[in-house]
């Protein structure tokens, strides 16, 4: 069997399986299994600041506001301190996954505040978490505000963390940098260990019958991966930190190509909402079968191989798909 | 009073409880007003595993009635455990025969109750001893408090005697009064119970125990041979309770410094005239005796606090030997007694005492009545009694504080009068219920009593609105522990929190001379004093007072708390009543708010704090000129054009100045006209949904929602336009072919709205070229209000056409006026709209029996009332006897009104002869609806006609009951808490009945009206108060136990998201022949969660499963079909899907992921069994019966 350990942002992983944010880990049974079928890491799900302001906004809006108002009722639930709102759950969650098994945890986090990010940063250090995942998940809307400001914003953050916390930092990324290297470049300066490729962005849809905005999730296809690729395969020649692929790895194979790319990781989680957390083996067993197919006694060999420096057409990365598309059309012999 | 290690603030509820809790192995509950709230302290207690005094905790049990509880109080007591409850009120009727019981059996056992009025004429939710006096047969011995320190310490001392003296306790005071009024008080310490309490007397209890290893037998029957003698045997006891009591206060006083007595006495060593009372009005009375007795008067006050049994040997040592007057106030009313309970057990004595000799002469003695149902008390009142035991020829029976204009009893008092030092703060708090007001003088109080040697003393008023209700918050800061045991009267301070309460009431009336006034208001400083009502104004300046105003709202706002100013106003009263150091004072708020909101996150509390910063330099004072300039007068609180009885009565209710009137202003048996709420015009919305007609598709769905009929739609002919105001708008009817020739309007009430924004959530009509644009638009109510108020005066006075062509469906039915409107419940009620709706489709023959409850509140409670008539002066008939009673109330109404009808009819065959037979043989003929009743209606004015001359008796009998040939649909509504829990068993009967009555079941999942307990109908997986930690019982199937019979009508609807079912339920459910059951969901407030998303919430309740909608209708199995149709089909959401979005739900999540998880599947689980098993009946055929029951 290949060797399929991997360092990751300075952790040593058994394999480069991570169990992806998603609703997989709020169940710590779930994760055992997983881990117990090959995961590397866990990386929970975001802690989302605006969520837990908006929260504990509606805790006071329907809890306090009811109080004393009734000359029946002191209240209209039960007046106790079960609201242990803001990072408590997320924290005791964390707690709990680490005394359920014996892989790093990634706490992952998305803040809303300046504050913010730096104090739930250090409280998830303190809770245990082996490293910290930065979602800079941001819908930009507003006109005035330009790329490199944003992008100036987000340095900061990650700046404020790095200098916060004592485990290491990565980074969760969206696609939509007009120069994602140039972007993970300074992300480096900043202290980052690692960034993973890419959010999967809420995609929200139309509602026609409605006119209303459709605001659905849905789970991610492995159509989804070829964005990754091609950021994993453009980001290692270069970049000196730690690379995580996240959205559309489905299969082994999916995994060996993110690997073959550059990942040093790669998270899943819809093949396993889809075939349940045991599907981690199946994954890995791919995975191993296809590097020993291939000749590569371990992953981290075939790491990189297929990336902007290696590949066989470096090219083939850096031209607009269609444009390399048209030309093989024509290129093709008729008949 | 010896200086406590620290002193603590809170109310006598608390108090009782935790004393209660610490001493007790197993609490069994049931929620009543005002006694809930000790149950809900032993719970949450029990829930965090608080332990008692033996470091176990005491197992809470909420039973489905009092009577249920008082059950299971008596079954632990049998086997030897320390057990208590608290009740009030109806609550303590119920409990009787199990307290004549545990009294017979001599069981240690202490009850708490809040004393509250019984409901007699009306309900009354308020303090007097009605209750607790009707339970002095039992046997129990009475112990009475009258302040909250004393409430806590006499808790404890009747939990250390009844052990000793083995006769259980109803340790009692005043319900509000004192059971809600928070007080400084020096709490007891786990160390000093402990030494009040006699391990060997917890030994003999248990010894006392059922135990098989030693077996007895209790609970006999005797014949006349035997029971008198062995009911004689326990009078020893009785002999002995008082020594026992006494002992057991003397060691209260070693422990506390605390000397209580059986008797208290207080004043003149050499009284003559001498007032015996029992409960918070003891306090009142004490105040008045020494003030009089510095001046030299010879009164005093005798307290009892013992009232059975009654010591005599206690009274006379209490009781100066020189009083030669004495008056005995009671605060309960015994129609038709010689005397009021106290005043009788008094004369008995004193005679008894005079007779054995023990007393030389016997006082004159009279007796007055004060206090029923929390009516003021005060020292005012009692220097009016002092003058009349001085008067040659005092009244022997009196009543206080009311005039008396019918029997003539009251006596006169100075209303004027103030007795209350200089040295004692007083500050009076208009607020809004929801403002956070009273929260915020709770933790004032707090800082002021826990922090400074200052006494402080709370006490609230709430009116009975669910929605937009006004609070006054009465708080006192002294240097003496206060006894002031009524509402402020004269206050140095005026907090007008709801700047509305200006224009409502007369809230500067208490301002004392040189008072500040601080008034929370948008309108800038500088533009403040132009714009206040003249009277205000003019009482500014005569009390010279200092005026100051801050934009509390918008301080709130800013600081993102919403409309919360509670912290924004607190500060303002720190700053300006100068009961503290300012900095000092600043400080415990912070502090205050780190604890309080702590446990809701920082963000709160951030928020809070940043509020508290800005408050103080937004905070100004506006100069108060020396004259009054403003013209505008307060607008008239109703209508000039309402009836007389509104104009004399209900205005002064709604002016806050129902005391003023007398006892001839009030029907004597509780008898009130319908359709008054339509005079109180409350204008509490701030937003108003606005009718948008070009987009408008006349689907009526915003009818439909509305929980307070404060949209309406109608279609009329074009010619009811003729003198529309301008802002009137109407379309062609286009939702109906062959009405086009008609007109259709959607009309606000906008002063009866209350802005809960259903109706335009469920507005699915939007601008194609704008979509945030629907038919209806929510804008602020002030620019719109008067144009609305005009269309919406014409809109009620246009005719409807005739509705006869259309099928009678969700878009019809909500076309027909509705004749309950402008209710007081809660924004977004979920109730609501299913009353509303039953009274569009049968509201002119409607007859309601009402379970008390949230229904019962808003459909009953005065001021106003929302039931009212339609043009005819037909509308609903509405009354509610009880909680437990209401199935059965509900089948007595209809076994009068099918007396009568039959009455009828069988007349009607004794004259047949002499009318025409067509008209005899269509009165015969059965129908339904709208046109039937019409014609029905019109047959009984010929029957009548035809009859007009006919002076046989029979015909003048029939003419008398003719009416009864239009039949009644009776409608028994109420909650789940009645309908699952209290009333089940009489609910069980009625529907076994096969009588025609119908049940509407509103169901909230919980009882809402006392402050969302736990019922059967609660879901598993919700949190609820006694069941904190989430409910691990599945709900209760309610609608398959009825089905079970196979005669009954059974469905189970939801009207914010499929209200098609839900109208064709209730008119299958009156079609029906027998009983039916309709069980309703409810969206509540205490679901915890935005109730604008209401209609979203229900669909997915309905979509998870866990709210199927259904319908068993026993016609079906005759016509050959299944008998239950599942009108929701299979579920299609997971139940987490629906439970996230609550935060009853959540709240269990947050506390223990684990559990939720478990009960998460659990309720997944019962979702599948329940589908499955209805799926099956909804496909089974059964045989049909051979005769049916009609």
């Amino acid at each position: 069997m290949a060797d399929l350990t991997t360092s990751w942002l300075g952790l040593e992983l058994s394999s480069p399986f991570v169990v992806s944010a998603s609703p997989l880990t709020r169940d710590p049974a779930a994760i055992a299994t997983a881990v117990e079928a090959g995961a590397g890491a866990v990386v929970m799900y975001s802690l989302f600041e605006e969520q837990l302001l908006h929260e504990q906004l509606a805790a006071h809006r329907f809890l306090d506001a009811r109080l004393d108002a009734d000359a029946e009722a002191r209240s209209f639930l039960p007046d106790v301190d079960v609201f242990s709102l803001d990072a408590t759950p997320y924290v005791q969650q964390l707690e709990r996954l680490r005394a359920k098994v014996d892989v790093p945890i990634v706490a992952s986090l998305n803040g809303t505040t300046p504050g913010g990010w730096t104090s739930y940063a250090r409280k998830l250090e303190a809770a245990g978490a082996s490293a910290l995942e930065l979602n800079l998940y941001e819908v930009a809307t507003s006109p005035l505000e330009s790329g490199a400001t944003v992008e100036d914003r987000q340095l900061a953050v990650v700046a404020a963390v790095v200098a916060e916390v004592d485990i290491p930092v990565t980074v969760k990324l969206s696609p939509f940098y007009a120069s994602v290297p140039a972007f993970v470049r300074r992300l480096e300066h900043a202290g980052a260990r690692g960034v993973t490729v890419f959010n999967r962005f809420y995609q929200p849809d139309v509602d026609l019958e409605h006119l209303d905005v459709d605001r659905r999730l849905v789970a991610s296809t492995p159509a989804e991966l070829p964005l990754r690729l091609h950021a994993l395969a453009v980001l290692a020649p270069t970049s000196t930190i730690s690379l995580g692929c996240t959205g559309g790895v489905h299969t082994g194979l999916d995994a060996a190509k993110a690997i073959l790319c550059g990942a040093h990781v790669v998270a899943v989680a819809s093949a396993l909402l889809m075939h349940g957390p045991r599907h981690v083996g199946v994954l890995k067993d791919e995975l191993a079968a296809w590097l020993v197919s291939k000749g590569y006694r371990s992953s981290a060999e075939a790491r990189a191989v297929m990336d902007l420096r290696s590949a066989p057409d470096p090219h083939a990365w850096e031209r607009l798909n269609y444009a390399r598309m048209l030309d093989g059309w024509r290129d093709r012999p008729i008949g | 009073m010896a200086e406590p290690a620290a002193w603590k603030t809170l109310d006598a509820n608390e108090a009782v409880a935790s004393v209660a809790y610490r001493l007790s192995e197993v609490i069994a509950i049931y929620p009543i007003t005002p006694a809930s709230a000790m149950g809900e302290h032993a719970d949450a207690w029990s829930a965090d595993g608080k332990p008692n005094l033996w470091g176990d905790v005491p197992d809470v049990t909420e039973m489905q009635s009092e009577g249920g509880a008082v059950g299971a109080v008596h079954g632990a007591l049998m086997t030897g455990a320390l057990t208590t409850t608290f009740t009030a009120s109806q609550g303590l009727l119920l409990m009787l025969p199990d307290l004549f019981k545990i009294a017979g059996e001599l069981t240690p056992f202490c009850l708490h109750v809040a004393a509250r009025a019984l409901a007699t004429h009306a309900l009354s939710i308020f303090g007097d001893h009605s209750d607790v006096m009707a339970a002095r047969a039992t046997g129990m011995a009475m112990l009475c408090s009258g302040s909250v320190q004393e409430a806590q310490d006499l808790a404890a001392i009747a939990h250390a005697t009844t052990l000793t003296a083995r006769l259980p306790f109803l340790h009692f005071f005043d319900g509000f009064r004192t059971s809600h009024e928070v007080a400084k008080v020096a709490p007891l310490a786990d160390d000093t119970l402990r030494a009040l309490i006699d391990p060997a007397a917890i030994a003999a209890h248990r010894a006392r125990a059922l135990d098989p290893d030693r077996p007895v037998i209790r609970g006999t029957a005797q014949n006349p041979d035997v029971f008198f003698q062995s009911r004689e045997a326990g009078e020893p006891f009785y002999a002995a309770l008082p020594g026992a009591l006494d002992g057991t206060m003397a060691r209260f006083a070693e422990l506390t410094g605390r000397r209580y007595r059986l008797f208290d006495y207080v004043g003149h060593p050499e009284a003559e005239r001498v007032i015996v009372i029992m409960g918070s009005g003891g306090e009142c009375v004490h105040e008045a005796v020494e003030h009089l007795v510095a001046r030299g008067e010879k009164v005093g006050v005798v307290k009892v606090r013992l009232f059975r049994p009654l010591s005599v040997a206690h009274l006379l040592a209490a009781l100066p030997a020189t009083a030669t007057s004495v008056a005995v106030l009671d605060r309960t009313k015994e129609p038709g007694a010689s005397g009021d309970p106290l005043l009788q057990e008094i004369t008995t004595a004193l005679v008894d005492a005079v007779g054995s000799g023990a007393r030389a002469t016997l006082p004159r003695l009279i007796g007055g009545r004060f206090g029923l149902a929390s009516k003021e008390f005060t020292p005012a009142m009692v220097l009016a009694v002092f003058a009349e035991l001085a008067a040659a020829q005092p009244r022997r029976r009196f009543t206080l504080g009311i005039n008396d204009d019918v029997s003539h009893s009251s006596l006169p008092y100075d209303r004027a009068l103030d007795l209350e030092p200089d040295d004692v703060t007083r500050a009076l708090f208009y607020g809004l219920g929801a403002d956070g007001t009273v929260s915020a003088n709770k933790a004032t109080i707090k800082i002021i009593g826990e922090e400074t040697s200052r006494f402080a003393q709370g006490y609230f008023e709430y009116d009975s609105r669910k929605s937009g209700s006004t609070t006054i918050s009465h708080l006192r800061f002294g240097p003496r522990p206060i006894r002031s045991s009524y509402l402020v009267r004269r206050a140095q301070f005026v907090a007008i929190h709801d700047p509305e309460a200006l224009e409502r009431r007369d809230v500067l009336g208490a301002a004392m001379p040189g008072a500040t006034v601080l008034l929370n208001t948008a309108v800038a400083p500088e533009r403040v004093w132009d714009g206040l009502p003249r009277d205000v104004q003019a009482r500014l300046i005569e009390q010279r007072c200092r005026l100051f105003v801050i934009d509390g709202n918008g301080v709130a706002t800013r600081a993102g708390l919403g409309g919360r100013i509670n912290t924004v106003m607190q500060v303002c009263f720190f700053k300006l009543a100068d009961v503290m150091p300012m900095e000092a004072a600043l400080a415990s708020v912070r502090r205050s708010l780190e604890q309080t909101y702590g446990r809701r996150g920082p963000e709160v509390v951030k928020r809070n704090l940043a509020a508290l910063d800005a408050a103080l330099a937004e905070l100004h004072e506006v100069e108060v000129p020396a004259t009054v300039t403003a013209t505008r007068v307060k607008l008239p609180t109703v209508p000039v054009s309402a009836p007389a009885l509104v104009q004399r009565v209900t205005r002064l209710l709604l002016e806050g100045r129902g005391d003023e009137l007398p006892v001839s202003a009030f029907p004597p048996d509780g008898t009130w006209p319908t359709g008054t709420s339509k005079y109180e015009k409350r204008a509490i919305a701030r937003s108003i949904p606005i009718w948008q007609p070009d987009l408008c598709i006349q689907c009526n769905f915003c009818v439909m929602i509305c929980p307070h009929a404060a949209i309406q739609a109608k279609v009329f002919a074009p010619e009811a336009l003729a003198g529309a105001p301008e802002g009137f708008r109407a379309e062609p009817v286009s939702f109906e072919r062959g009405m086009n020739h008609l007109r259709y309007a959607v009309q606000v009430a906008p002063e009866d709205c209350t802005g809960c924004g259903l109706c335009v959530e469920v507005c699915p009509a939007k601008d194609r070229l704008k979509p945030q644009r629907k038919a209806l638009v929510d804008e602020p109510l002030a620019p719109h209000r008067a144009r609305e108020r005009d269309a919406f005066a014409f809109f009620e006075q246009i005719p409807s056409a005739p509705l006869d062509g259309l099928k009678l469906d969700k878009r019809s039915a909500v076309l027909r006026p509705p004749l309950f409107e402008f209710s007081g419940a809660c924004a977004g009620c979920g109730e609501t709209p299913y009353v509303r709706l039953l009274t569009q489709l049968f509201g002119d023959h409607l007859v309601i029996a009402n379970a008390t409850g949230c229904s019962s509140i808003y459909g009953g409670n005065l001021p106003t009332t929302p039931y009212t008539t339609d043009v005819h002066g037909r509308g609903p008939a509405w009354a509610n006897s009880l909680f437990e009673d209401n199935a059965e109330f509900g089948l007595g109404m209809r076994l009068g009104i099918d007396a009568r009808a039959a009455q009828a009819k069988a007349l009607l065959a004794a004259v047949a002869g002499r009318l025409p037979p067509a008209l005899v043989d269509a009165l015969g003929v059965p129908g339904d609806g709208e046109a039937w009743y019409a014609a029905q209606r019109q047959r009984v004015a010929a029957l009548i006609a035809h009859l007009a001359d006919d002076a046989s008796p029979e015909a003048r009998a029939l003419v008398a009951v003719a009416p009864a040939l239009v039949p009644r649909s009776v409608w028994i509504v109420g909650g789940d808490g009645w309908a699952y829990d209290i009333g089940y068993g009489g609910l069980d009967h009625v529907l076994a009945s096969h009588r025609k009555v119908n049940v509407l079941v509103l169901d909230t999942e919980v009882y809402s009206n006392t402050g969302g307990q736990a019922s059967k109908a609660t879901p598993l997986g919700a949190a609820a108060k006694f069941a904190t930690a989430g409910k691990a019982s599945r709900k209760k199937d309610l609608g398959l136990l009825a089905m079970s019979y196979g005669h009954v009508y059974v469905a189970s609807i939801a009207l914010q998201s499929k209200s098609a079912q839900t109208v064709d339920v209730l008119l299958e459910a009156e079609r029906h022949p027998g009983p039916s059951l309709v069980i309703a969901h409810s969206p509540c407030i205490a679901h915890g969660y935005d109730l604008v998303k209401s209609p979203t919430q229900q669909k997915r309740a309905v979509d998870s499963g866990m709210w199927p909608l259904y319908r068993y209708d026993p016609a079906r199995v005759a016509r050959g079909e299944a008998p239950l149709v599942l009108d929701s089909g299979a579920p299609k959401l997971d139940v987490a899907a629906y439970m996230q979005h609550e935060a009853r739900f959540r709240m269990v999540e947050l506390r223990s992921p684990e559990r939720y998880a478990e009960l998460l599947d659990l309720a997944r689980a019962g979702v599948r069994q329940r589908h499955a098993f209805y799926d099956q009946l909804s496909r089974i055929h059964l045989p049909a019966e051979e005769k049916t029951h009609g």
